[in-house]
């Protein structure tokens, strides 16, 4: 007969189990604050000041947005540039573009874009991925999509398009109509917006590589 | 299901939760059926079904049938292993029926009111818009109140009667899965913040904590149905717990790569989502040796019967054990590190993965867990597998694989044509949704979907005659 | 000086093998330790033994090449080593300590 050896005993596998556990759990929790200090929302004076935010304050509607090939960290990274017009304007107070901030990112929700679209790449895929789509040459003063609305400028075509999906028709899976309001739209594209400055460590890859418009370098 | 062999009321409770899990689960079929017809043919039950709310009732449908499952599994093994009735039994029908209703009130409204203005009113009471867990505030509230009732039966049943190793895991496992429901439950206007928290809530209950239920209802099978050594056979569980908890939950970096969250997780994601594919190995090698072992030591004794009480029931936990590794280990290896991952993140890839580790992992295990319902429910001693189970096992089995190669392939056209080639534009995802191949296999998908359906209803066939067949020992 | 690393691309005809390779790294890891297992429960024959390391050994070659294709860094490529030599233990720890606990409980 067998001497009684740890391994075999019941009681130190349970208490292995509870310690790596414990452990692992600590270990995400202090990863965890670390990385909510990193992502928390940058503001105005971030945006003034030129300080880089993972994600940047609303106020970023104020300004160009690009995507640009990073040669040290070796991928893209949206790059904030000068003042751009949106919706016309470009003097958005932090109240204002947070505002409608909020307004689109529950209208994201309201709407259940995640059900058809991917947001960061997460959602269902069945229409096209959102993350960098402020940045889509369609969209753009060359672009078939802006062109198909008969507007003059990204937001105010991506509006358009929101509030009359069925309208324009892109293939033939159609977007539905969801009863979006004016607001609602503008609030939509200036959460897409906003999401497009956020840093994603080069996610989506080469984006828009073949239509040469956006990093394109 | 005739109860009257039941003479635990936990046990009878248990067939209700069984019962209504499986009406979810055609549910959940037949909205993936129109969401797959939709891929084939866009048109249909356009603007009035549209794809975003097929889809919810979908994904929805599968997670609440399975938590459904999970419950009545727990109230199911609770008096086996406790020795004792389960303690506040009236307290958990109550709740049965709070959380049906609740469910049928919240489906009518995914289909009858589908969205609404962008205002909290609508994240109250008509939707949440997260994937997976869409289900408005009020109903959180009451999924609360529902799962602290549940994990309060069982806290107080384990510790009044005897507590087992499987019952130890049980309590502490479920109490994690409901708290962590918490984290899904505020609004944030950050998408990276609100990603961050709702991967706590999807990745820490599929890769985590339902994982180690699904080891603890492996552990009560294989000692119900095999006659397996408990000591043994718990051991092997605590060590599951270790290598799940261990490399699932820092694995929760493989979800942190591309949402705003800093780059560190590349490497943490990497390393410890290699590390998860362990534990299903392991748990595939613990059925197999117990398995092997019991059956050793009959032939041993010079009996040369199987030890096998419940045929239907093993084999759906043996297919568990494989589609586990199959699905969750080897599909989901595909596309986690991050240099894959950049192209395969948010493609059919993650799709396919979803559908066969879903099934694998989870669909396979409860089925078995009805299975043992029936057997009970009817006071059945060795349970045989009829014609109909054999076709559903083999139907629903081949058409879910069928599925996942299908998503599979689609996923890397999708990665070579809209991601590697073009990058994730408007333009570049119809090119490759447009292509042969893409098209192709989503009519395969849809035919698949449809082999899966019909070996449902062979199982519901099963279940509901199954226990007058006269093939039985009783 | 500033380093200038730009990731390297993976070749459009490289998905494909890094897909099957890496499909292949767990099937023939599950072979492996599926063979010793059962060899240990007497399901299959003795002589068998030798193909449960033969699978392992396919398992590593599979994994290398999965890592050469998607040019996984050089930490990554010695947490991959470290990763096999460990796989190569496993199941002979865990059927020491199975083993033990058998031993214990009925003889």
């Amino acid at each position: 007969m067998a001497n009684k050896s740890v391994w075999s005993d019941n009681r130190f596998w349970q208490r292995s189990a509870a310690w790596v556990t414990g452990f692992a759990s600590v270990l995400l929790i202090w990863l965890t604050f670390d990385t909510s200090a990193q992502i928390s929302m940058g503001n105005d004076a971030d945006l003034k000041n030129g300080v880089t935010k993972r994600v940047p304050g609303p106020t970023v509607i104020n300004y160009k947005i690009t995507y640009e090939m990073d040669t040290k960290r070796g991928h893209e990274v949206p790059v904030i540039g000068g003042k751009e017009k949106f919706f016309g304007r470009d003097d958005y107070s932090e109240e204002e573009a947070g505002a409608l901030l909020h307004l689109g990112k529950l209208g994201s929700q309201a709407k259940n874009c995640m059900d058809c679209h991917t947001l960061l790449g997460n959602g269902a895929y069945y229409a096209p991925d959102l993350t960098k789509s402020w940045l889509d040459p369609a969209w753009g003063p060359e672009g078939s999509l802006q062109a198909m609305t008969g507007k003059n400028t990204r937001e105010e075509a991506m509006a358009e398009f929101l509030q009359h999906p069925s309208q324009y028709p892109t293939h033939e899976r159609m977007m539905p109509n969801l009863g979006i309001t004016a607001e609602e739209a503008k609030g939509l594209v200036a959460f897409l917006k906003h999401m497009s400055s956020i840093d994603t460590n080069g996610f989506p890859r080469n984006f828009g590589k073949i239509q040469g418009a956006v990093h394109g370098k | 299901m005739a109860n009257n062999h039941l003479t635990s009321e936990s046990k009878q409770l248990a067939t209700w939760y069984f019962t209504f899990a499986a009406i979810l689960f055609g549910a959940q079929l037949l909205f993936g059926l129109v969401a797959a017809i939709q891929y084939v043919m866009p048109g249909f039950l356009f603007e009035i079904i549209d794809f975003s709310i097929a889809r919810i009732l979908h994904i929805n449908a599968l997670v609440v049938w399975m938590v459904f499952a999970m419950f009545g599994s727990v109230y199911w093994l609770l008096p086996d292993e406790t020795g004792i009735e389960t303690v506040g039994i009236k307290i958990g029908k109550l709740l049965f029926w709070i959380f049906a209703a609740a469910i049928v009130v919240v489906v009518l409204v995914y289909l009858l009111v589908q969205v609404g203005p962008a205002d909290e009113t609508t994240i109250w009471f008509i939707t949440e818009g997260r994937e997976y867990i869409e289900a408005p505030r009020w109903a959180d509230f009451g999924i609360v109140v529902v799962a602290l009732g549940f994990v309060g039966n069982l806290f107080l049943t384990g510790m009044k009667g005897k507590q087992t190793g499987i019952v130890t895991v049980l309590m502490a496992d479920m109490i994690a899965f409901s708290g962590l429901y918490l984290a899904g439950m505020f609004f944030t206007d950050n998408i990276s913040v609100d990603q961050y928290w709702w991967w706590w809530v999807i990745h820490l209950w599929v890769e985590a904590t339902w994982e180690v239920f699904v080891g603890a209802i492996a552990a009560y099978g294989l000692i119900t149905m095999l006659g397996a050594h408990r000591k043994t056979v718990e051991m092997w569980l605590w060590i599951e717990v270790s290598m799940l908890f261990g490399s699932g939950i820092l694995g929760m970096g493989h979800h942190y790569f591309w949402i705003g969250t800093p780059e560190y997780w590349w490497e943490i994601g990497a390393l410890f989502s290699a590390l998860e594919p362990l534990p299903l190995v392991a748990m595939f090698i613990h059925v197999l040796y117990d398995w092997g072992k019991t059956q050793g030591e009959q032939n041993a004794q010079g009996k040369d019967v199987s030890v096998i009480n419940n045929k239907p029931a093993f084999t759906w936990f043996v297919l568990n054990a494989f589609g586990n590794f199959l699905g969750a280990g080897i599909w989901g290896f595909f596309h986690t590190l991050p240099q894959v991952n950049l192209y395969t993140h948010g493609t059919q890839f993650t799709s396919a993965h979803g559908h066969l580790a879903f099934f694998g992992a989870y669909a396979t295990i409860l089925i078995g867990m009805m299975y043992m319902g029936i057997q009970g429910s009817n006071g059945i001693k060795v349970m045989k597998n009829t014609k109909a189970s054999i076709w559903a096992v083999s139907l629903i089995t081949s058409g879910v694989v069928g599925m996942t190669v299908s998503l599979t392939i689609a996923g890397y056209v999708q990665v070579l044509v809209s991601r590697a080639q073009m990058g994730a534009t408007w333009a570049a995802y119809f090119d490759g949704q447009s292509g042969m191949w893409f098209t192709q296999a989503m009519d395969w998908r849809l035919f698949m979907g449809a082999v899966t359906f019909a070996g449902f209803l062979f199982l519901i066939k099963d279940f509901l005659s199954t226990g007058k067949d006269a093939q039985h020992e009783h | 000086m500033i380093e200038t690393v730009i990731r390297p691309e993976i070749a459009l005809n490289d998905f494909l093998p890094i897909f099957v390779s890496s499909a292949f790294v767990l099937i023939f890891g599950a072979f492996y330790v599926g063979i010793y297992t059962a060899v240990k429960v007497e399901i299959l024959k003795k002589w068998t033994m030798p193909f449960a390391y033969l699978f392992w050994g396919l398992t590593c070659y599979m994994l290398y090449i999965m890592g050469s294709l998607m040019h996984v860094g050089e930490f990554t490529a010695k947490a991959l080593v470290v990763a096999m030599i460990g796989y190569l233990m496993l199941p002979h720890a865990v059927y020491y300590m199975q083993h033990r606990v058998h031993e214990e409980n009925e003889h």
